[in-house]
């Protein structure tokens, strides 16, 4: 049987058949899992929100009119919710798990520098909230920041501004030059 | 389980006092006449129209889960409302939708009894939130909740009818990102 | 160390997958939902005993039929209506914690892009 489009797989999942929606579990869980891990920090925390993100997909299945919405969706949801989560963090509290976040991401990344994606990851946790969820969503989903702001409810400006500070922090601490082409890579999205 | 943050903020916000609304001299009437926009959820690209009044929030309730917290935490919010309304129009193009419907709201909310609790305005962005109570005059209660958005591709209205206490509200300020909210100043003068 | 620092973020922040343990604790609580909104007022509400004894009329019997058969009707109908406005009641909720939160940025977040007319009243 040839595989569904994924319009056709959403289709049936409307429909209530319990195999298209475990499909779209499966073919969206690595999206939604990661930016829940890498917002909060926390293997288990992410999992739960992950989880908690799909119940109420299957709850809003009626109310997603195609596949790309269903991404777009997704992925505002599960920022959102992250987002809130760690508001209701007490001040202070760092993520309990941060080494396993690290551990996660290495094997991820297959990066040749441990240390240096170490590094990497303990600063992107130490960005707030708002500017973690536009680093992830630029960098991990590949958004331009038109749709990060359509996803966070965030002004463009918004964005570029926090890419920019997020950036140049980051930048700054690997001690690299700024890159004549880093803007031009942004497809000039920081201007 | 992490519960959905943005209901439990909510349920924060709108702590529910026991009892009946306290018996007051005339004062806003917490329910706004909101227009029905028909023509613009044609031309929206995502329209939200949730209209719950007393008896729907009722039915609403039964069939939230005994065993699921979130439900229970709806739960508790809706004990006291008497309605739920919201409009909220997403478009693809900026200001496609028409500011005299908002205004005729934004009328509404001058009257004696509502009182703006919050205004955000960014000229930049083009975004405009305020949010309102209507208060129980000679006391600290409030019936109403009203919230105008306005941004470049979405305009949102919300109207909550019921049973408010401020003085849970504001004992909530600073926690849970709720925003501090000066609820002793006087009404504005309009 | 002269590397793109996009090119880190990228490769860096590349996305990770659960696993198949994950998708079956989604599919389980799927599961245990759709359990209890089955267990929720039955849809077959608990049907009048009809005893189809030989000297009940025809006319009789085929009335009591029909008026389970509306009932039934009418009790799924509530149980639609139901479930609807209780998502309707959820996603009233969303919308309104959205546009708090937005007030809440506009409020604590001033910045030089943004206009400083914002504040509490």
């Amino acid at each position: 049987m040839a595989p569904c489009s994924p319009e056709e797989e959403l289709a049936r999942a409307r429909a209530g058949e319990p195999a298209a929606f475990a499909t779209l579990v499966r073919v969206h869980q690595r999206s939604v899992y990661s930016l829940a891990l890498r917002m909060l920090g926390n293997r288990e925390q992410a999992e739960d929100l992950a989880q908690e993100v799909f119940l109420q997909l299957h709850r809003m299945l009626g109310t997603i009119a195609s596949a790309t919405h269903l991404q777009f969706w997704l992925r505002k949801v599960t920022t959102h919710r992250a987002i809130d989560s760690l508001r209701r963090r007490p001040a202070g509290e760092q993520p309990l798990q941060e080494s396993e976040v690290h551990r996660v991401a290495v094997a991820a990344a297959n990066s040749p520098d441990p240390l240096l994606q170490r590094h990497l990851e303990s600063l992107i946790m130490q960005l707030a909230p708002a500017p973690r969820a536009v680093l992830l969503l630029r960098y991990q989903e590949d958004l331009d920041p038109v749709d990060i702001g359509n996803v966070l409810d965030m002004p463009v400006n918004t964005v570029k501004s926090h890419l920019k500070r997020s950036l140049a922090t980051l930048r700054e601490t690997f001690g690299l030059d700024r890159p004549r082409d880093v803007d031009a890579n942004a497809g000039g999205m920081l201007e | 389980m992490i519960r959905d943050l943005r209901v439990t903020l909510f349920a924060l916000l709108l702590a529910i006092v026991s009892g009946a609304i306290a018996s007051a001299p005339a004062s806003a009437n917490p329910l706004l006449q909101i227009p029905e926009f028909e023509g613009l959820a044609a031309k929206a690209s995502e329209s939200v129209t949730v209209t719950l009044d007393s008896a729907l929030l009722q039915m609403a309730a039964r069939f939230l889960s005994a065993d699921d917290p979130e439900d229970a935490e709806v739960r508790k919010i809706i004990q006291g409302l008497q309605g739920v309304y919201v409009r909220s129009f997403t478009f693809d193009s900026d200001f496609a939708y028409p500011q005299a419907d908002i205004a005729s709201v934004r009328k509404q909310l001058s009257s004696p009894g509502w009182q703006r609790l919050v205004e955000v305005r960014k000229r930049k962005e083009g975004t405009e939130v305020d949010v309102y109570v209507s208060v129980v005059p000679g006391s600290n209660k409030a019936n109403g909740l009203a919230i105008i958005a306005s941004e470049p591709r979405q305009f949102t209205i919300v109207n909550i009818v019921g049973a408010i206490d401020l003085d849970t509200l504001h004992k909530l300020e600073g926690d849970f990102g709720i925003p501090k909210l000066d609820i002793e100043s006087k009404p504005e003068r309009r | 160390m002269s590397r793109d620092l996009e090119d880190l973020l990228r490769s860096g922040l590349r996305p990770v997958d659960p696993g198949e343990a994950f998708t079956r604790q989604v599919l389980a609580r799927v599961e245990r939902e759709r359990e209890r909104e089955r267990e929720r007022p039955p849809i077959v509400a608990s049907r009048p005993r009809v005893h189809l004894f030989r000297w009940v009329s025809a006319a009789l019997a085929a009335s009591a039929v029909l008026a389970v058969v509306f009932y039934n009707i009418q009790e799924r109908r509530e149980q639609m209506q139901g479930l609807a406005a209780r998502e309707q009641l959820l996603e009233a909720l969303r919308v309104t914690s959205e546009k708090l939160d937005l007030a809440y940025q506009g409020v604590q977040t001033p910045s030089r892009e943004d206009d400083e007319d914002s504040h509490d009243s």
